[in-house]
């Protein structure tokens, strides 16, 4: 499917994403920007998605999602009168890397990684920067049994430089996270071609297609089907 | 203190994360012989407030995490008194790993410690597991049942490479898969005999088909 003219698209995008897709979108684009703590519960992204996608101006024809199947959020939202544009990853990491191939390469090789990118360090959302406040909560013993807990099995941590304008900042964070918490440090070049190809079209084989009246399946986004 | 009382004291323990409060309270009811079923049951609960106030963002991941921690420490205390109420020996074989590509075995854990509290045999392959190494301890090991754990979406896929490496290797043996994300759709393409997304509903579905 090709590209419909800009003002009949909206995109609506994760906080996590939103920065590294704000300098590619096309001029007269409408977007709304959700908030990064709805990815904890999918059924609360998947209501806030649903009504985004409904509250759309009626000039909307297309909706750009900045999603991927994130828990399976983006399954089950409907339609309506719009067609729906889905990159077919399973979450925003393939996103910032600029394919789901990518993606799959890098879980093949190091299937234990936590990866970090900049939206992720400023939600603070991570077990890193949840550590000091751990401490104080638990002490020091219990903070770090959960720690490790939730890192147990993980063995790399991977920044995606994806080229903002405090590079050196999030990249020293990530670096001091590997260094403080045993992990082997990584740093992978992002890629902002998914982005393109989402905001700019042709949409091909990497995204999901909804048409007007239908709803988002699991199948949507395995081509190898049930 | 009166078991009425303990009970909702139990579930509020463990809803709040209280780790000693939550464990006095056990051993308390152990020492006036309560059902170890009962104390499951209260902590079960008391652990979906966990999850439901993470979903609120009023816990952080670390909640999770810590819930499942005091449950660990509570199945420690429970254990003696489950092996005491189930009588016989080992009653089943379950294979249990986490389908390759996944590192994720929390799920796995807890359902591998309620196994082994109604004395079922559980052998663990670990994480990432490969079919082909599933295949190759079922052949050996003879389980009664493959359990499959995953969390993140690329799991789904690996259960399914799993299951149907059984079925083209005409391996006959009930295979459930576990993960708290899983859902109709997703148990449908793996192609997988029964699916979970709770280790109670896991361990119920289990002792049903060891029966």
């Amino acid at each position: 499917m090709d590209q419909t003219n800009p003002e009949r698209c909206k995109l609506i995008a994760c906080a996590a994403v939103i920065e590294e897709m704000l300098p590619l979108i096309p001029p007269r684009m409408s977007y709304e920007v959700l908030d990064f703590g709805l990815h904890t519960d999918p059924k609360s992204l998947k209501r806030a998605l649903q009504n985004a996608i409904d509250s759309s101006a009626p000039v909307i024809e297309t909706i750009l999602l900045g999603y991927g199947l994130c828990s399976q959020a983006v399954v089950g939202l409907k339609s309506g009168n719009h067609t729906l544009i889905v990159p077919r990853v399973d979450d925003c990491i393939a996103i910032f890397l600029g394919s789901a191939a990518e993606y799959q390469k890098q879980y093949s090789m190091v299937p234990g990684t936590y990866y970090l990118t900049r939206g992720w360090i400023e939600s603070g959302d991570t077990p890193f920067s949840e550590y000091d406040a751990l401490v104080k909560h638990y002490g020091e013993k219990t903070a770090k049994r959960i720690v490790n807990k939730i890192l147990k099995n993980y063995t790399r941590l991977a920044f995606i430089n994806t080229g903002n304008n405090k590079l050196e900042y999030y990249r020293e964070h990530a670096r001091s996270m590997a260094e403080r918490f045993n992990l082997r440090y990584e740093e992978i070049q992002g890629s902002d071609a998914m982005i393109k190809k989402m905001l700019c079209g042709p949409w091909k084989d990497e995204f999901v297609i909804i048409p007007p009246g239908k709803t988002v399946s699991f199948f949507d986004f395995r081509k190898n089907g049930p | 203190m009166s078991r009425t009382k303990t009970r909702p004291q139990l579930v509020s323990a463990i809803a709040n994360l209280n780790e000693e409060l939550a464990l006095n309270l056990i051993r308390e009811r152990l020492g006036e012989n309560d059902d170890p079923l009962n104390l499951i049951a209260d902590c079960q609960k008391g652990l979906q407030r966990v999850g439901e106030r993470y979903a609120q963002h009023k816990y952080y991941l670390s909640g999770l995490i810590m819930g499942g921690e005091i449950f660990y420490e509570v199945m420690e205390l429970i254990q003696p008194a489950m092996e005491n109420r189930i009588s016989g020996t080992g009653s089943g074989k379950v294979l249990l790993g986490t389908v390759a590509s996944d590192i994720h075995d929390l799920g796995k854990n807890m359902a591998k410690l309620l196994l082994s509290c109604y004395k079922v045999t559980v052998y663990d392959l670990g994480v990432d597991v490969p079919p082909e190494e599933f295949l190759r301890q079922a052949r050996k090991l003879q389980p009664d049942i493959l359990g499959l754990s995953g969390l993140i979406t690329k799991a789904y896929d690996s259960m399914r490479e799993t299951v149907r490496l059984f079925h083209e290797e005409g391996y006959q043996i009930p295979i459930v898969i576990g993960g708290s994300q899983l859902s109709e759709e997703v148990f449908r393409y793996t192609g997988a005999d029964y699916w979970v997304n709770e280790a109670d509903v896991g361990i119920k579905l289990c002792l049903r088909l060891l029966k």
